[in-house]
């Protein structure tokens, strides 16, 4: 096992890193940017280094910075959680030259799945579903994008080659659409990836979002822990998870659980990874792609079969292997995630600023992941995902119970966040009766707006 | 209690420069307004925080914790004609080019400017650090080989 690992993330993660850490007697080292130095993950980690200004370019993203850090401090394992470089295959090279373990599968299947439409061909060879869309490496120019989108049919979605977070991605409806939209899509791949290569797939409207966790050791063997639906998104981002998918049946979950298990094998998978699939009412399913790091809703699967992931990516990441628990496991009740955001419920703009007050709810069966407290103020720099709200429940019924008691028992004061469309999402009767694809908030936030008049107008 | 009540007490706590101002009453219960001093110049609005309470004082242990490791915050007083040298990377920091070299400056030394101070080496890359200015070094902050993060005081230049 390794002696001090360095926590290459901020926010929630680093605090669930550092958790992680402490369980295992690990010694941690924290490294944050000026703006973050009084962040609670400085506070918590065994030591605490200043890596950079602000901008993340020159701090969480500086590659130099962190490996030069791991060895000045003498880290032998780095951590780099979601987000930031945690899906860069130059990091985890860089670590790995550098004599640092890098917790994660190996450079090179980062980089494989990284490449959207290489990561397809490869699926498709290996028997693993995939969605009708464009063939070979990709598409950089519109006539290319009109050509796949005649054969495919309308709607049709462009995403970007090198993508991720919703970013170089687009809904074409249209011939119109897709001239419209193709080259703003291509400049934001460019923006955020540097790449122009764009591919496009079959559009489904009301499929589901549904994702396999893939746990696996250095010694090839891999299994999964059961699925995740993360179909309550806005514009492509993940805003409410649960586990498990409630229209899941055993033999579905045997039937995808077995091609997600695949989509890792082929290629030699190691440590955790999530195979995400969209599937629709009928059944049938589709790999969309695979995720190299943990995710932001890897709660939800802990709570329901009692494994600690960021434990797990460490120990396999030390060379241990996977065992019985791993291979038999139960699923416990329900849990669902609502990601709390400082942004405004009805504008959706961020809200950074100072929390005046903060309290966190309890209770049996509730769990917040959190790096929040009274008098810190949130950094206008970074993401705003500022807490997680994770409630486990025997059943999905008593799950939605205790996260809609635990969100009206939060207490931030001084910013505004996304609570109250927690709180709608959890009352809606499709909601509640685990009627809803992708489409969901899309069809869902008008309504809210008629609510938000309707108030407006009644006081 | 009232907004435009609480905005009456506001405006007089601002009016005779009180940071603190408690009520209690036994109908309405108490109230407890605080101005934030020093963060009040990055509050954008009023830079009066106020906060009314049912009952006592949060917790706030970790908030008053202070930050342990050194960076911009263990920075040195220095005068109005001293400037602060300070790290632009993590590494380690040696004060001469060669374990058996002479160190590029000591305390009391004058340095031109452009002149090297001191090495930063990240990642087996040695990085000279120069002087920005003319003047002579008032005081060394970091011992040698000692790891220096982003933003750390290294030494004290006395312009001129």
């Amino acid at each position: 096992m390794f002696k001090k690992l360095l926590v290459a993330n901020r926010g929630t993660v680093a605090i669930r890193i550092i958790r992680a850490c402490h369980e295992l007697g690990l010694k941690t080292i924290a490294v944050y940017s000026t703006a973050d130095k009084d962040s609670l993950h400085v506070r918590m980690a065994d030591e605490a280094v200043c890596i950079g200004p602000a901008a993340a370019e020159h701090s969480y993203l500086n590659i130099p910075a962190i490996i030069s850090t791991a060895l000045t401090y003498g880290a032998d394992a780095v951590h780099p959680g979601y987000g930031f470089l945690s899906e860069n295959g130059d990091f985890a090279e860089a670590c790995h030259r550098s004599g640092v373990a890098f917790v994660g599968p190996r450079a090179r299947h980062i980089r494989l799945m990284g490449d959207k439409p290489r990561a397809r061909r490869i699926m498709k060879r290996a028997g693993v579903p995939i969605l009708p869309g464009s063939e070979g490496t990709g598409v950089t120019e519109l006539r290319e994008a009109q050509a796949d989108a005649k054969r495919l049919g309308y709607p049709v979605l462009i995403k970007a080659a090198a993508g991720g977070g919703g970013k170089g991605m687009r809904v074409a409806r249209d011939a119109v659409e897709l001239a419209r939209l193709f080259p703003l899509a291509r400049a934001e791949s460019e923006a955020a990836f540097g790449a122009r290569t764009m591919y496009l797939e079959k559009y489904l409207e009301s499929a589901r979002h549904v994702e396999f966790q893939i746990i696996a050791d250095n010694q090839r063997k891999l299994t999964h822990l059961g699925e995740r639906d993360c179909s309550i998104q806005r514009r492509h981002q993940k805003v409410l998870e649960e586990a498990p998918c409630p229209v899941m049946t055993k033999r579905l979950r045997d039937k995808m659980g077995k091609a997600a298990v695949r989509a890792a094998q082929v290629v030699g998978y190691s440590n955790l990874g999530t195979v995400e699939f969209l599937l629709v009412p009928d059944g049938q399913f589709y790999f969309i792609e695979m995720n190299t790091r943990i995710q932001v809703e890897h709660g939800v699967t802990e709570m329901v079969t009692s494994i600690d992931l960021v434990k797990e990516s460490i120990r396999l990441a030390s060379g241990e292997t996977l065992g019985s628990k791993h291979r038999q496991i139960e699923i416990d009740g329900a849990a669902i995630e609502c990601r709390v955001y400082a942004e405004d419920p009805n504008t959706h703009l961020p809200s950074p600023g100072i929390v005046t007050n903060h309290h966190p709810p309890g209770g049996l069966g509730v769990r917040v992941e959190t790096a929040l407290y009274d008098g810190y103020r949130v950094p206008v720099h970074y993401d705003p995902l500022i807490a997680k709200v994770i409630a486990h429940g025997e059943d999905r019924s008593e799950a939605i119970l205790r996260a809609k008691a635990a969100l009206r028992e939060y207490l931030i004061d001084g910013i505004k966040t996304n609570i109250p469309l927690h709180l709608q999402i959890l009352d809606d009767p499709d909601f509640v009766a685990g009627r809803f694809g992708t489409d969901f908030l899309g069809r869902f936030e008008p309504r809210l707006e008629i609510v938000a008049e309707r108030r407006a107008k009644a006081s | 209690m009232e907004i435009r009540e609480i905005k009456a007490l506001l405006a007089l706590m601002q009016e005779y420069g009180l940071t603190e101002l408690e009520l209690e009453d036994k109908r309405r219960g108490r109230l407890k307004l605080v101005r934030a001093l020093a963060a009040s110049a990055a509050i954008p609005d009023s830079g009066i925080a106020a906060r009314a309470q049912l009952g006592g004082q949060p917790a706030r242990h970790l908030a008053a914790r202070v930050s342990k490791s050194g960076g911009a915050a263990a920075a040195p007083a220095i005068s109005e004609n001293q400037r602060l040298v300070t790290s632009p990377m993590v590494g380690t920091f040696y004060r001469a080019s060669a374990p058996d070299a002479s160190p590029y400056v000591e305390e009391g030394s004058s340095v031109r400017k452009g002149q090297t101070l001191c090495i930063i080496e990240a990642m087996k890359m040695m990085n000279e650090i120069e002087a920005k200015m003319a003047g002579h070094i008032v005081r060394i902050l970091c011992e040698n080989a000692q790891a220096v993060e982003y933003g750390q005081p290294l030494m004290v230049i006395q312009v001129g």
